[in-house]
């Protein structure tokens, strides 16, 4: 029975890593699109935030009423931005407003009336800074102004406290983590391993499951449209032999398409990181020994699983079009498992751990940041295969079945 | 031996909350012996195919049986399998491959050895003249070299049993010769031959009994100098009008 899966199998192999569009669409194109787009991603990002940076600021300022010398030093620090600072009357406050809204002005600053009495009396007030969180450069300016504003408050509570003739050192009591001494006190690498545990079980199931819908449609419910599928049936080769051939050879194309995959976005990774504020990439990353053996335990059988997932679809499907419409609401089903994953945090709720996919998931993420015990991998291998073994005998009991098989 | 004993296929068709039977083959009997070429003839929708996909173990009788020598499609499919050649127009190759590719992967999926394997492809290109293009693609044949390479295919583990569903559907004159040809010769060595046609010429050519099948039930059995002996009809054809065309019948009939 085995030897004629192999020959399955093997005839299989041999349709997807000979067919030039396939190979293109599960080798190549992974391996060179996903640098490319991060890299213009990260390029784009880069070059938006040079020229928000290089950008001059239509600030408008309402100085009130009675401000004088006070309204002067607000002027002064705000005009160390690159910016282009304009008075305005208070008649002009709802047409500047309105210009913000339009992304014509940038900001507008409103100074409360008496400036200086309010200080005087150590009242609190309040100053307007009108911005556009749908304009990047609005929101840019908005994040200097902010900070200005912030160190012009500092340096008047300053002015204060030394006018009444207390000390300036009374406004500092303590301070945290100031000085040469390292008190991030995590493992070396240790940091890039969590960014890595974070995403790539994320990305591996995500392409996993892609992978395993490009061959694994096709390579039943394709068959059945085509009438190809037929032609074995009258050989003397089982069933169980056919479903095991073509699974393996979906869960083969579907591990070579994610490390393809994932090894492009290992090449796109130093692109990939900074957009997310990381640097260097995940190729000074190392697994270990015992990961790596960690990892393929969790791998295979979690592939066998996506693939015996997509085959039991491509066999009840009448054709590779309504495969595709049948296994959508799957494969979303299992982005939002991964996406949970990546948002549990250290502590998964118990329901994880106990449900298939994502315990592979979260075991994988461990393995990645190199603490997963033996007992969580091995539970999250056997769940995957236990899956598959029923999703492997309910496909068994389609293709016995006239009104499945014969359906298109 | 072939031998199909009361068959009869029903099936089952839910739409909409509502169930459906549709009797698709009505007690059909008949039997085909070696060196002998049968010929189940019908129009389209008479249950030929599905009279021939029960006999392939493709689908299961609602009732009756189908025995080769023995062996029962009911219990025996995988015997049945390894003594039968089954084709149907409905059957395609996977194109992506060759000819000889594929002849060597049925070869192996029927356990036979590479010596079996190459002596049988060197007999069949021979035969059905297939050398000339056993290493092109499936995709870029003809329709007769497509044809004539599902029938290589399906007989490459040598089968006693041949069963063909219209094998000339859709074929130019010659290759349509060639594979009528390759059928008497089949028989001629001592294979068990059905075919299933609605080319009533071809079938009187070719075929030494016949049964004529009509909305599921065989109507007539025998060889073609027994079935025209008790008939008004001159020749197959005009028998085989008068069950799929009632007012022609009556017409001999008066």
């Amino acid at each position: 029975m085995f030897s004629d899966s192999m020959i399955i199998f093997r005839k299989e192999l041999k349709r997807i890593f000979t067919d030039r569009r396939t190979l293109i669409f599960l080798v190549l194109l992974p391996l060179i699109m996903l640098p490319a787009m991060y890299s213009v991603m990260a390029k784009m990002d880069q070059a938006k935030q040079q020229d928000i940076a290089a950008y001059t600021s239509s600030i408008a300022f309402y100085e009130g009423r009675g401000n004088g010398d006070t309204a002067e030093r607000f002027m002064e620090k705000l005009s160390a931005m690159n910016t282009l600072i304009t008075p305005v009357d208070e008649d002009d406050i709802p047409r500047i407003r309105q210009s913000i809204t339009e992304k014509e002005t940038e900001l507008l600053i409103v100074l409360p009336d008496s400036l200086q009495a309010r200080m005087d009396d150590y009242e609190t007030f309040d100053v307007g800074v009108y911005f556009n969180s749908a304009s990047d450069y609005s929101q840019f300016a908005m994040g200097s102004v902010r900070g200005i504003l912030q160190e012009l408050n500092d340096e008047m509570v300053r002015w204060r406290v030394i006018s009444r003739g207390i000390p300036e050192e009374v406004l500092s009591v303590f301070t945290v983590n100031d000085g040469d001494i390292i008190f991030d006190l995590a493992a070396e690498g240790s940091a890039m391993a969590k960014f890595i545990g974070l995403l790539l079980p994320f990305f591996i199931i995500i392409y996993l499951f892609v992978n395993s819908m490009k061959v694994g449609l096709d390579s039943v419910a394709g068959e059945k449209e085509r009438g190809t599928l037929a032609v074995l049936l009258v050989n003397q080769v089982s069933r169980l032999s056919i479903v095991i051939g073509k699974m393996l050879s979906v869960m083969v194309a579907a591990i070579v398409g994610a490390a393809s995959s994932i090894l492009g976005l290992i090449i796109g990774s130093r692109y990939f990181a900074s957009m997310f504020g990381e640097t260097g990439g995940l190729s000074g990353y190392s697994m270990g020994g015992t990961g790596l053996v960690q990892f393929a335990v969790l791998i295979i059988p979690l592939a066998i699983l996506v693939a015996s997932m997509v085959i039991v679809i491509s066999t009840y499907a009448r054709n590779s079009k309504e495969g595709q419409g049948m296994i959508m609401p799957l494969y979303f089903a299992v982005m939002i498992l991964g996406m949970a994953t990546m948002q549990s945090g250290e502590n998964a709720p118990a329901w994880m751990s106990r449900t298939p996919v994502v315990n592979s998931l979260l075991a994988m993420k461990s393995v990645f940041m190199h603490d997963a015990g033996w007992s969580s991998v091995l539970f999250a291998s056997l769940s995957s295969c236990i899956l598959a073994a029923i999703l492997i005998y309910l496909t068994l009991r389609m293709f016995s079945s006239e009104k499945i098989l014969f359906r298109i | 031996m072939l031998s199909v004993e009361n068959l009869c296929k029903t099936f089952v068709n839910r739409k909409k909350g509502k169930t459906e039977r549709v009797q698709a083959v009505k007690d059909v009997s008949f039997q085909c012996r070696p060196g002998e070429i049968f010929g189940l003839l019908g129009p389209n929708g008479a249950g030929k195919t599905t009279t021939l996909r029960c006999i392939s173990t493709l689908i299961k009788p609602t009732s009756g049986d189908v025995h080769i020598d023995q062996y029962s499609v009911l219990k025996n499919e995988k015997e049945i399998r390894s003594r039968l050649g089954f084709l149907t127009s409905d059957m395609k190759l996977d194109g992506f491959f060759t000819p000889d590719y594929m002849m060597d992967y049925f070869g192996r999926l029927n356990k036979m050895d590479k010596i079996n394997i190459d002596r049988m492809k060197r007999q069949l290109y021979s035969e059905l003249q297939m050398e000339d293009f056993i290493t092109k693609k499936i995709d870029k044949l003809s329709t007769g070299m497509k044809q004539k390479t599902a029938i290589a295919i399906s007989l490459i583990h040598d089968p006693d049993v041949i069963v063909f569903d219209e094998p000339t559907n859709g074929l130019d004159v010659i290759t349509s010769k060639s594979v009528t040809d390759f059928l008497l010769k089949q028989a001629e060595a001592g294979k068990t031959v059905l075919i299933s046609t609605h080319i009533m010429t071809e079938a009187e050519k070719l075929c030494d009994s016949f049964g004529i099948l009509v909305d599921g039930e065989i109507k007539e059995l025998g060889t073609l100098k027994h079935i025209l002996s008790s008939s008004s009809a001159d020749n197959l054809e005009d028998l085989f009008f008068s069950y799929i065309l009632p007012e022609r019948r009556t017409q001999d009939v008066q």
